[in-house]
Formats: C-alpha cells, sequence, structure tokens
C-alpha cells in the first residue's frame, strides 16, 4: 500500500506535513461481535490512513462500524465478545494484538479519545481537574500539584472561564459544553499526534456544537494535531474535513477528498446522505429526498453490496459480488459501486418529488385549534420536604400561542429553553402555573377521559416511550379502547389500516416493539398518535433520534399525514432546518419566552432576534470550503431558568447588547409586521 | 432530615395508641394484670398507678416524658424495669451481629468485587451459583446443622448461651470463654448475611464497569490496578454502604431465630421471650429500640452518601 501524501488543512498551512509517513494505518480490519444468538460483522475489511496533521471524518449512521473501528485503534472494545483482525498500525508499529501493558502507553499519550456524552464519559466522583491532570500522572509521572496546575492551564486553553476555580468542580457542576470542552482538555493533555472524537457535539445544542468545532479547529492548528472526527452528520464535517470516508454496514463506500467527495459525489448512498439532510439554503416546496429503509445490521459474511436494497441504481450484477473501493477520481477519491459511472446529478438520484396536497404558506388562516395565553410552567425547586416558594425553575414564563387547523406550528430553541415543557402542557402532562390552554375554545382538562382525544404526543425517543411488553397492535389500540373509539372487531382493522397509513407491514401488529428500527418505532408511535383521530399533533424532538437516512422518511410521513388529515401539528425540535420543512409558522423560544415567532420564510430569510441570526449561522452547511469566519459564533450557555437574567433574558449572550437597556429593561414581544413578532429593544416597533 | 422526625413521631404515637385500641380492657395490657379478678379498689388503684384515669392527651405528653428519661415501664414477667432488661442484652446482640456483619461485608464485598471484575467467566457463575444456594438456606436450620457438628458431634464449641454459667472466669479465661460462645451464632449469621452483600456488590460493579468513564480512564492508558481503585471503587462501593448502613439498623434488633437456636441472650431472645409471654410492654419497647436504630442507621447512610458521590451533595 502506498503512502497517501497528506495535504494541508485549508487556511491552516501545517509545516512538514506533507511527505511524511503516515501516522495511522489501518488494512483490511474485520470485527465481530460473537454473541450468543448471533455473530454481527461490525467492520468486513475497512482501510484507511491518516496523515500527521490531517482532519479525517469517519460518517456513518448507527451501527456502520464506524466507532467499532476507531474503539480497535484504541484497543477500547470488550474482549469478549469481539474479535479483532487485520492491522492497525501507529506510526509504523503494529498495534493490533500488542500486549496490554504496551498499548496503555499509546493510549492518552500518543492517541486520545473523545466521547459523545461528556456527562457518561466523566467520572462522577472525581473533581474535573484531577480527572484531566490524570494522563499527566500516568505517562509523565508528574507530581498532584504539578498535574493540577496544567490542568488549569488546560481548562483555560479550552475556554473555562475562571479556569483556576473551575478546575476544583465536579463534572455535573458543568454545563454541557463545558464539559466537551474538559473531555477536550484531558484528551490534550500529553500532546497527543491523533485525537479520534466520536461524536463530540451530537449530544450538544447547535449554537454550543459550532463552538466546539471551532474549538477543535484551533487546537489542530496549534498543537498540529490530526484528528479523525467521527459522525452521522456530514454537514457538521464538511468545514473541517480534509478527507471523509463513508461508511455503511461496516464497510467504507466512498472515501475521498471532502471536496470531491461533497461535489463529485461517486456512490449512490453518499450522494443520498447528503440529499436527506434538510438545508436553510434551499427551497421547501418539496418533500425531502428520502433513502427508504433501515440501515442493514450484518450477521453472515458480506457477498454483495451490502446498500443494493436500497439503492435506486441497482441493478443485475450488484449482488453478484462484494464490491472493492476502486478509484474514481483525483486523490484517492474512489468508490465501492459498480455502477458509479452511472451516477447523474443527486436530485435524479435521490428526487425530492412533490407531495399531493401540500399547501403553502400563504394561503388564507385557517380556525384556532389550540389558543395559548400567558402560559407560565414554574417547577418549585424542593429542599428537604419543603418548596421554596421564592425560588423555581421557570421553564415556560408567559407564552401565548396559536395553532392553527391544517397547520405546523415549529418551536424551536436550545435545550433548557423551556420548549419541552410548552408541549406537555398543551397535552395536559403538566399543570400550568398561570395561563390558559384552550382547545376548541374550551380549556383544558387535567383529568383522564374522552376530551384528552383530541391532542395526541410523539416523543423523542421511541424506544421508551412504548410499553416493551405490549404487542404492536395493542399499543395502537389503547388510544381507540380508551376513548372507546372501536369494538375489538373494528379495532383490529383499524389498526391494520394505521399500520398501512405509516407505511409499515398491516400485519405486523402482532410483533413486539423491541423487533422494529428506531425508524419503524417512531412510525408506530405516529400510528398511535393517529389512532385517536387527533385535531393536534404535539411533536416533542420526534426525528432527533433517528439516523439522517430515516428522519426524511419521518418527516415526509408526518407531512403527508397532516395534508391527508388536516390535524393541526407542533413540531418541537433544536434543529432549524428541520424545523423549516415542516412548519407554516416558527417561534424561537429562549429561557421560557417567545423571542421572536413569524411565518417561516420570513423568519429563516430575514431572521429579526439576534438570537434568531445566532440560531440560524450555527447550523453547519453541509459544503466544504463554506467561510465559516463571517459568523458570529454565541458564547456560553444558556442561563439557568431558575435565575434568568434580568432586563431582556438574552443580554448576557448577545452580541449587539446595549449596556444599560437590554439589562435593565424588559422588551416587550411586539407586532412588528402583521403576523411577525419579536421582543427585542434593537428591532423598531411598527410605524405609528 | 424532616422525614426522620415525621417517623418517630409517627412510630411513638403508634406505640402510645396500640394497646389503647386494642380490644378488651387497655389495663389488661398495660398493666398486665387479670382485670376480672381484681375488686373495684385493686382497680382504681391501678388505674391511678398507671395513670389511666388521666385525660388522653396527658397521658400521650406523659408518654413523651418517659421515653426521654428513658423509662419504659416494667415486665410483666419478671417486673423488672424494661431499660435494664434491653441494657443488659443489647451488648450481646451487637457482639454477634456485628462481629458477622463485619465479615458479612468484607467476604461479599470481595468476593463480589472479584466476581465482577471476572464476569462471565466460570469462577464468576460459580460463585453466584453458590452464593444463591447459601441465600436459600433456612437459617435455623443452619444453626442446628452448626450446634449438631460443632457442640454436640466434635464437642468443639459450646451448643448455647453467651457465657458459662456459673464459672466465675476471669481474665483471658473470660474472653476466650465469650468468644467461644459466639462464633457458632457469628458463622451461622455471617452465612446467612454474606449472599445479599455479594450481590449487591457485585451488581454495583458490574453496573459501575459499564459505564462510559471507565471507557474514558482506558483510553487515558489507566492500568487496571488504577481503573479497579482510582474510578470503579468509589463509584462502586456507593451503594453498598447504603446497604450495609441499613444493616446495622436491623442489627440492633437482633436475630430472633439464631439467637432463640443458641439460646443466645440477646435482644432477638429477649423479643422471642416476650412474645411467648405475651409481655406487652417489653415487645414494645423493643420496637421502639429497633425503630430508633434503624432511623439511625439510615440517617448515617444519608450522611456518608454525599461523602462518596459529589452529585448529591446539596449546594
Amino acid at each position: 500500500m502506498t503512502t497517501r501524501t497528506a495535504v494541508a488543512g485549508r487556511g491552516y498551512p501545517r509545516e512538514g506535513a506533507s511527505g511524511e509517513p503516515n501516522l495511522l494505518e489501518i488494512e483490511n480490519l474485520m470485527v465481530r461481535f460473537e454473541l450468543p444468538a448471533e455473530t454481527v460483522r461490525a467492520v468486513s475489511g475497512v482501510s484507511l490512513s491518516v496523515a500527521p496533521s490531517e482532519t479525517f471524518a469517519l460518517v456513518g449512521e448507527s451501527g456502520s462500524g464506524k466507532s467499532v473501528s476507531m474503539l480497535s485503534v484504541m484497543g477500547l472494545l470488550p474482549s469478549p465478545p469481539a474479535v479483532v483482525s487485520g492491522s492497525i498500525r501507529l506510526e509504523g508499529r503494529e498495534v493490533l494484538g500488542m500486549p496490554g501493558r504496551l498499548l496503555r502507553r499509546f493510549r492518552g499519550r500518543d492517541v486520545a479519545m473523545v466521547f459523545q456524552e461528556p456527562m457518561s464519559s466523566l467520572n462522577p466522583v472525581h473533581r474535573v481537574g484531577r480527572q484531566i491532570g490524570e494522563s499527566l500522572r500516568i505517562h509523565r509521572g508528574v507530581a498532584r500539584s504539578e498535574a493540577r496546575r496544567q490542568a488549569i492551564h488546560l481548562l483555560d486553553r479550552v475556554g473555562i472561564p475562571s479556569a483556576s476555580i473551575r478546575v476544583d468542580d465536579y463534572p455535573h457542576e458543568f454545563s454541557g459544553g463545558m464539559r466537551q470542552r474538559a473531555m477536550i482538555a484531558m484528551a490534550l493533555a500529553c500532546d497527543p499526534k491523533l485525537l479520534i472524537a466520536d461524536e463530540p457535539t451530537t449530544a450538544l445544542d447547535v449554537t454550543v456544537q459550532a463552538q466546539i468545532v471551532d474549538l477543535v479547529r484551533e487546537l489542530q492548528a496549534e498543537y498540529r494535531l490530526a484528528v479523525v472526527w467521527i459522525t452521522h452528520d456530514l454537514g457538521v464535517v464538511a468545514e473541517i474535513a480534509d478527507r471523509v470516508a463513508v461508511m455503511y454496514a461496516g464497510r467504507i463506500l466512498e472515501t475521498g477528498q471532502a471536496s470531491d467527495l461533497y461535489r463529485a459525489t461517486r456512490h449512490p448512498y453518499t450522494s443520498g446522505l447528503l440529499r436527506s439532510i434538510p438545508r436553510l439554503d434551499r427551497s421547501v416546496t418539496t418533500r425531502l429526498a428520502e433513502i427508504p429503509g433501515a440501515p442493514v445490521r450484518v450477521v453472515s459474511e458480506l457477498a454483495a453490496c451490502p446498500f443494493d436494497d436500497r439503492c435506486p441504481l441497482a441493478a443485475d450484477g450488484c449482488q453478484d459480488a462484494l464490491p472493492e473501493l476502486e478509484a474514481v477520481g483525483p486523490e484517492g477519491h474512489s468508490s465501492a459501486c459498480i455502477h458509479h459511472h452511472e451516477m447523474g446529478s443527486a436530485s435524479s438520484l435521490w428526487p425530492e418529488g412533490t407531495a399531493a396536497g401540500r399547501q403553502d404558506s400563504e394561503e388564507q388562516p385557517g380556525d384556532v385549534v389550540v389558543s395559548i395565553r400567558d402560559l407560565r410552567v414554574h417547577f418549585p425547586i424542593i429542599r428537604g420536604m419543603r418548596e421554596s416558594r421564592k425560588r423555581a425553575i421557570r421553564a415556560v414564563d408567559g407564552v401565548s400561542l396559536d395553532v392553527v387547523r391544517g397547520k405546523t406550528l415549529g418551536i424551536v430553541g436550545e435545550s433548557g429553553c423551556g420548549k419541552t415543557t410548552l408541549g406537555r402542557a398543551m397535552v395536559a402532562l403538566v399543570r400550568p402555573t398561570g395561563g390558559t390552554i384552550e382547545i376548541n375554545g374550551e380549556p383544558i382538562n387535567h383529568r383522564s377521559g374522552r376530551h384528552r382525544k383530541v391532542v395526541q404526543m410523539i416523543f423523542q425517543d421511541p424506544f421508551s416511550a412504548m410499553n416493551p411488553g405490549m404487542r404492536v397492535s395493542d399499543v395502537i389500540a389503547e388510544p381507540l379502547r380508551i376513548h372507546r373509539l372501536a369494538d375489538a372487531g373494528t379495532a383490529r382493522e383499524r389498526v391494520s389500516e394505521l399500520l398501512t397509513q405509516v407505511g409499515l407491514p398491516p400485519d405486523s401488529g402482532g410483533r413486539y416493539p423491541h423487533e422494529f428500527s428506531g425508524g419503524q418505532r417512531q412510525r408506530i408511535a405516529v400510528a398511535r398518535a393517529l389512532a385517536a383521530d387527533p385535531e393536534v399533533v404535539v411533536c416533542d424532538e420526534p426525528v432527533s433520534s433517528l439516523d439522517v437516512s430515516v428522519q426524511a422518511q419521518v418527516i415526509n410521513l408526518l407531512a403527508d399525514l397532516q395534508a391527508r388529515t388536516g390535524m393541526a401539528m407542533v413540531f418541537i425540535a433544536h434543529d432549524l432546518a428541520v424545523v423549516r420543512h415542516v412548519s407554516h409558522e416558527v417561534g424561537v423560544m429562549y429561557l421560557g419566552e417567545i423571542v421572536e415567532k413569524a411565518p417561516r420564510d420570513q423568519l429563516y430569510e430575514d431572521p429579526l432576534h439576534p438570537y434568531t441570526k445566532a440560531l440560524l449561522e450555527a447550523v453547519p452547511v453541509p459544503e466544504p470550503d463554506y467561510d465559516a469566519s463571517q459568523r458570529t459564533r454565541l458564547v456560553g450557555d444558556v442561563p439557568s431558568p431558575a435565575d434568568p437574567p434580568a432586563g431582556c433574558r438574552f443580554h448576557t449572550r448577545c452580541p449587539v447588547a446595549v449596556e444599560g437597556l437590554c439589562s435593565t429593561v424588559k422588551p416587550a414581544l411586539e407586532e412588528v409586521t402583521p403576523g411577525r413578532w419579536v421582543s427585542c429593544h434593537l428591532v423598531s416597533p411598527p410605524a405609528g | 432530615m424532616a422525614q426522620y422526625g415525621v417517623v418517630v413521631v409517627v412510630a411513638v404515637t403508634l406505640n402510645f395508641l396500640l394497646p389503647r385500641l386494642m380490644p378488651g380492657n387497655p389495663l389488661a395490657l398495660i398493666a398486665g394484670v387479670d382485670v376480672g379478678m381484681l375488686t373495684p379498689d385493686q382497680r382504681a388503684e391501678i388505674v391511678a398507678r398507671v395513670g389511666l384515669d388521666a385525660p388522653l392527651w396527658q397521658q400521650y405528653l406523659r408518654y413523651w416524658g418517659d421515653i426521654f428519661t428513658g423509662d419504659f415501664g416494667f415486665s410483666f414477667r419478671s417486673s423488672r424495669p424494661i431499660v435494664d432488661m434491653i441494657w443488659e442484652r443489647l451488648p450481646w446482640t451487637l457482639l454477634i451481629t456485628g462481629l458477622s456483619l463485619l465479615v458479612s461485608a468484607v467476604v461479599g464485598v470481595l468476593l463480589g468485587a472479584i466476581s465482577a471484575w471476572r464476569r462471565g467467566t466460570k469462577g464468576d457463575l460459580g460463585m453466584l451459583s453458590g452464593m444463591i444456594s447459601i441465600e436459600s438456606l433456612p437459617s435455623f436450620w443452619l444453626g442446628m446443622v452448626l450446634v449438631s457438628l460443632f457442640a454436640v458431634q466434635w464437642g468443639l464449641l459450646p451448643s448455647f448461651g453467651a457465657v458459662t454459667p456459673a464459672s466465675d472466669l476471669e481474665g483471658w479465661a473470660h474472653v476466650w470463654d465469650i468468644i467461644s460462645h459466639a462464633i457458632l451464632p457469628v458463622t451461622a449469621l455471617s452465612i446467612v448475611g454474606t449472599p445479599g452483600v455479594y450481590m449487591t456488590m457485585r451488581y454495583s460493579m458490574l453496573e459501575t464497569l459499564g459505564e462510559d468513564y471507565i471507557r474514558t480512564a482506558r483510553a487515558k492508558g489507566a492500568g487496571e490496578r488504577r481503573v479497579l481503585f482510582g474510578h470503579v471503587a468509589r463509584n462502586t462501593i456507593a451503594p453498598v454502604i447504603t446497604v450495609l448502613a441499613i444493616r446495622l439498623g436491623f442489627a440492633f434488633g437482633g436475630t430472633v431465630i439464631i439467637e432463640t437456636v443458641f439460646s443466645y441472650p440477646g435482644l432477638g431472645r429477649l423479643v422471642f421471650e416476650a412474645v411467648a409471654g405475651r409481655d406487652y410492654p417489653v415487645m414494645q419497647a423493643a420496637f421502639l429500640v429497633f425503630t430508633a436504630a434503624i432511623l439511625v442507621a439510615n440517617l448515617a447512610a444519608d450522611l456518608l452518601y454525599p461523602l462518596i458521590d459529589p452529585r448529591s451533595r446539596t449546594s
């Protein structure tokens, strides 16, 4: 295997990067998990290399083998059940089969890793500083005091304010973004040559994600780090990756320079992934392009293209042999598709199609189904047995909204902004502290009963939102029984009908939830919500736990069902691009309040509130060479809703806040143009 | 903290009300005499002596006063002050329950840790099935087997009591006498108590070993010793400490079965005797002591937990 020439990263000259030997070389890596029931082939023949100070993105859906490949580099896979073969060389030394004692010298010193969930990846009982200093104590044998001193320096370097005080905090005292910064500080402690980042921003808000991406980019230039960035999101890595490999079913399907892979895609799967990302820079008149089916789970040795059953190019020959990567373009661009030369443009391969009866947002306003006025939901802070009367978590603090029949209201905001609580209040799962919610003019009632049928909810995690001991048919039929909408005979018919409507086989009702994939389970949740024939469906982050290729399916399904039934929807999400795709009107929430509310196109084309602007700018664009330098980044995290800042709640993070005004006077939510509400001192109020 | 106060008040109030709510004359329960055999004068005299002529709220207040001054009344059977009886029995109970708790804790924690560290191996599964078998042994049967083997068959150890009666031993001979009497009950209690600790420890450690931060520690290059003592130990031990503290609370109550099998003069045996002789005041006093001990142990666990797990510290 010839050594690939590393290319200096864009924008950051990397002296001496070219011509150096590869830092990491993986050849024909195979990983299988020998479980009692079956053998899962997580990685089936992966070869790749990473040059010094290069950023290499490993992209794939869940189960594609991307994390498993990199965990085997670290020797961190549990064995048994994992069986690893092939070759992994770090600076020319074979690490596979290396005794643990020697392998441990590499870990943390030459190769460091950052994980997805910063909270669970930090030991809860040790101080942050001690955990950062630990690698130094292990590899350099420095004294406790020296390790602490360096931990302060590192925390300061990754942007933790007052690092010399925060060094003695415990992980639970840090916010999500700070925890991930601490993890990065920990990884950098021994000045490693390679940093493996396993979905480091997936659990974070989009604004914090942008901060972390910037931080890693900066540190990479400073420490001359090579980075392997594992992600499911082609958008996140477009700005930073030098080279990309797309994995599926334990194989690399396409790899190459980022610019070639994004612009001259040579594998139908890559193009499908790129097409199914809802984007802010495209119009929303059509359905999202979707990849049918769900990612496969490989249990027997691959003998054919694993993507065959989901591929629009599938033809004779695809099932005959396992396609190997072959060169399709310059600088190592290669694809494992025998039909790669037949690939047309992405839009012809993955058509978006038009949704039947999808209505435009410019139509006459329909009648209001849900009317929320000055809604407040405060959660008392409980200390011992007493509630503190003064302090409370103000999750929702004075929200007024209308949900219109046949339309979708999108609610966006960072975690902790109160959007989930607002949704739960609408289905009477939490009791409001003040204000009113009326459905069809009737105030909602917190007692159980038939009146509940008009409003149904779809939850974020279809795995935990469904009783695992109930058959799917019972899960779906439960609302029918509760609301006495069908007797036993017709219930069965209705369940098959609902299953067909959500795109599942009508006879799948006899199975249990765990037999379905995530996307299928979310379809079941949709069927359950529809069973009661509701007038409003509240969707709380319905696609954020799903694979990228499956997200588009569920979004399209919801849009189709709305067109068919005329139900109103409330779509709660942190992802502005997704919200844009499904909503007619969008409300932006910050610390329990609506800061901007407008018809979709107005909001996205001309955001007025600085917070809306910042949120939009933080959305990653799946374009390499996108100039991110003009962006304003939000600094810091959302303040505690127990103690919101005085004046405008956003002023502490606002790039344009006016001292003395924004910090003292609370702006009112005012209608600046018809249908468009903003609460900001700097947005001019309506003339006259 | 406030919860503990509520539990104490409820327990004491219940204890006060029970004899007064039970069918029949409360005099029979409180004074322990056959009411039908008394003349009216005698009856009035007893009523006045135990204070049953006062209004209920006065009786209630006096009950609280009695508890604070350590006056639990007198035993029906021996007519001795109950406080003295409890003080007499408590050290013996604490000796055998305390020692056996220590043994079960050390053995259970060690074996549980080894088992979890070698999860899925033959050693782990063997140990697990062994512990499940021991758990299913009835303690009275175990006690009787120990007595028949070590005391009757081989004559190595005494079969009953806490000291040899009327032996007037002194110094080391006296200490050895106490130890030799305690060995069998402590052994029986330790065997019965170990599986619970083992299971808690094994489960807790398996849980910890599966945590992401253990993977982080390994990713830093930490060796097995550092992973085990630096990262696993403290996270694992927190739930185990809670279980042990609660067991310590129950230890004050002694164990009715083992103390009866070995005729050991602890609180458990006192309760057994009181039940057999319908000695209600003794039962009530014992009930209060048990409640108090369990509450104190729970409180200790609550206070100890934040020292181990910083997340449970309130700001």
